[in-house]
């Protein structure tokens, strides 16, 4: 559009990226922290906490599943699902769980859950209510208080601007190679366009494909039209095709006798000699409806869909057994799906998502960033401000320094709220918006370099509290943990004081900025870099 | 001797100050309709273009149907960058509905929806 493909790309990253950029800031924060979903629920259930994991985990699979069918059969016979969840590397607790009533009306009435002790066998009290990990991860692409069909295409549309920019971004970047050394400090805004070039160039492998494949997660609502063409009922009836263990059978509530389960195991086992079953699920027990389910863990394998059969409940025959040899279509899309969740990471490439993830939010922090502060650095002495400019500095600060507040407050409300409260996870939910709120309405008076200091100060007292009320609250603490090797608590306390260090490196930066430029208020280098560690 | 018949300046003033509406936020309605050319158009183009692959491409219909899937979103991206490449704005809109049309056309025949 303008004189040169150069000068219109250039253009496009600048408008496509400002645009969305708070947004994709939220969503990249909230998806890095999913990276640890199940290790930020377990820090959120202290209840949990002193399970530890059975040297022999896969081997006693056969019992617990044995043991939960007797516990459910004699505790819901009339539930409409039962599930048995063995624990995994991640997740130490054993679950026998089964459907409450459903209330008039709905669907699905909520899962009642009673937790084990794998090692003693003994129950464990039930843990305190709270969404944990799993809230950032509807949070990153649900935006939790919007209706979920309008956020998903929300996110769509700003993850689409986001792979547009990246692609326009590279266009744009002559000197790619040379630019992923370079970094010069103090230099305003040539120095946040370093740092955006850094952290854009080093993990762009990631950026790309975790835009990219993150559609891919929601491309039956963004564009069903292909199955539509293809199929006559449409994107089911791909699924039918592709996955055999989908179907359906319509409900019967006729009474009848549950197979046994060992006969069903000893299906599963003759098949699978060595699973790591995840979990064994029933439907409409004790009905002639009846089916079970089980599922196997993927392990490291670069797939998605884990491997599943499903068993006639009634007579325990095999009803249909997920195909495990993949045509091409079916592994690029399926490990497209698996790529992004991650959900195949050993530890190491876990911290590596994890890190690839803050470059991603240091990425978009830099690049709203620099924006304002070129438009500042441009602004003749005289000038004020645009509306435009404020707006972008007003969000920034309230985006960049509110969501790791709003996190912070999250954690310190799992851990102060009386465990009795109703509706006690919510109440957490609740508490990080208000506290983005209380930034965010912050900002709205004022956006200048002290109201960075004074957040950036906030910030760093809400991150040390949250190690700090762990010990006084719960049992263990910082060094009890790495006494008895719970690394999943360890290190997220340990990421917390990381992050209250680095707020403190801002706090100086800015500090320093202040004396050497002119007044002009804006923020310095570390922000973004904090805000993303946070997010543990 | 150089007045105008009054009926006659009502409308041509109006005109002139449509015009000068169009002249001074000229700007703005061209970026306006490039993003909308961009947004819409590019989905609208790949929807219609990724349904025609799902139906052409020599695999088995499941495998057709996931690969065009798999690339609904390197079409989409493409497209939008292409519209902001184009200079000319009528040339974005004209290939986006001619190319929309003909794959249309194609599905229609190969369907039999005609």
């Amino acid at each position: 559009m303008k004189e040169s493909f150069f000068r219109s790309m250039t253009w496009m990253h600048t408008w496509v990226g400002l645009l969305v950029c708070w947004l994709l800031y939220l969503i990249f924060f909230a998806g890095t922290i999913s990276f640890f979903r199940d290790e930020v629920t377990l820090w959120n259930q202290p209840a949990l906490h002193q399970i530890a994991t059975p040297s022999n985990r896969i081997q006693i699979q056969r019992e617990q599943i044995v043991a939960g069918y007797d516990y459910l059969k004699n505790t819901a016979p009339d539930s409409n699902r039962w599930g048995v969840y063995l624990p995994s590397e991640r997740e130490p607790q054993l679950n026998y769980a089964y459907e409450k009533p459903r209330p008039e009306g709905k669907r699905f009435g909520g899962w009642q859950d009673h937790y084990i002790n794998p090692v003693t066998g003994q129950d464990v009290d039930q843990p305190r209510e709270t969404q944990g990990g799993n809230f950032f991860y509807r949070l990153h692409f649900d935006l939790h208080y919007l209706d979920t069909r309008t956020a998903r295409w929300i996110v769509c549309l700003a993850s689409l601007f986001m792979l547009v920019a990246l692609i326009s971004g590279v266009v744009i970047h002559k000197r790619i190679f040379k630019d992923m050394f370079s970094f010069r400090s103090n230099k305003g805004s040539r120095s946040w366009l370093d740092g955006h070039n850094v952290s854009s160039v080093l993990a762009l492998p990631f950026h790309i494909m975790i835009t990219y494949t993150g559609l891919i997660t929601l491309i039956f609502m963004l564009f069903p039209y292909p199955a539509m063409t293809a199929y006559d009922n449409g994107v089911r009836g791909l699924f039918d095709d592709v996955q055999p263990t989908n179907v359906r059978t319509k409900s019967n509530p006729e009474k009848a006798s549950l197979a046994p389960i060992e006969h069903v195991l000893d299906q599963v086992y003759t098949n699978w000699p060595d699973a790591d079953l995840t979990q064994v699920t029933i439907r409409d027990p004790n009905k002639a409806s009846a089916t079970i389910t089980v599922r196997a863990n993927t392990g490291s394998l670069v797939q998605d869909q884990s491997p599943t059969m499903l068993f006639n409940g009634v007579d325990g025959s095999l009803i249909a057994k997920t195909n495990q040899e993949f045509s091409a279509s079916e592994t690029v899309f399926d490990s497209m799906t698996a790529l992004h969740t991650g959900r195949l990471a050993n530890p190491l490439l876990r911290w590596l998502y994890f890190l690839c993830g803050i470059a991603g939010c240091v990425m978009i922090a830099s690049g709203c960033i620099m924006w304002a502060k070129r438009i500042r650095e441009r602004m003749k002495k005289q000038q004020t401000a645009s509306f435009g400019l404020k707006l972008v500095e007003g969000l920034n600060l309230a985006t960049l320094m509110g969501l790791p507040l709003a996190t912070c407050a999250f954690f310190i409300a799992n851990r102060l709220l009386p465990i009795t409260t109703a509706e006690r996870a919510d109440k957490e939910i609740l508490a990080f918006f208000l506290a983005w709120l209380a930034v965010a309405l912050f900002a709205l008076f004022k956006r200048g370099k002290r109201q960075w200091i004074q957040l950036a100060w906030l910030n760093c007292a809400a991150c040390f509290s949250v190690p700090l009320i762990n010990a006084i609250t719960t049992e263990g603490n910082l060094i009890s943990y790495l006494i008895n090797g719970q690394w999943a608590l360890f290190s997220f306390d340990l990421i917390c004081l990381v992050c209250a260090a680095l707020f403190i490196v801002q706090v100086k930066k800015l500090r320093t900025a202040t004396s050497k430029t002119a007044p002009v208020k804006r923020s310095s280098r570390s922000p973004k870099k904090q805000l993303e560690e946070q997010k543990a | 001797m150089h007045t105008q018949p009054i009926e006659n300046s009502q409308p041509l003033m109006e005109r002139a100050k449509l015009s000068q509406f169009y002249q001074t936020h000229k700007y703005r309605f061209a970026v306006f309709s490039r993003f909308l050319a961009a947004i819409l158009g590019g989905y609208v183009f790949t929807a219609v273009f990724t349904s025609l692959l799902s139906i052409i491409l020599p695999l088995k219909k499941s495998d057709a149907v996931l690969l065009s899937i798999s690339l609904t979103i390197l079409v989409y991206s493409c497209v939008f960058i292409w519209v902001f490449a184009i200079k000319s704005l009528k040339r974005i809109w004209i290939t986006i509905l001619l190319t929309t049309t003909a794959c249309a056309l194609c599905i229609a025949i190969l369907k039999d929806w005609l």
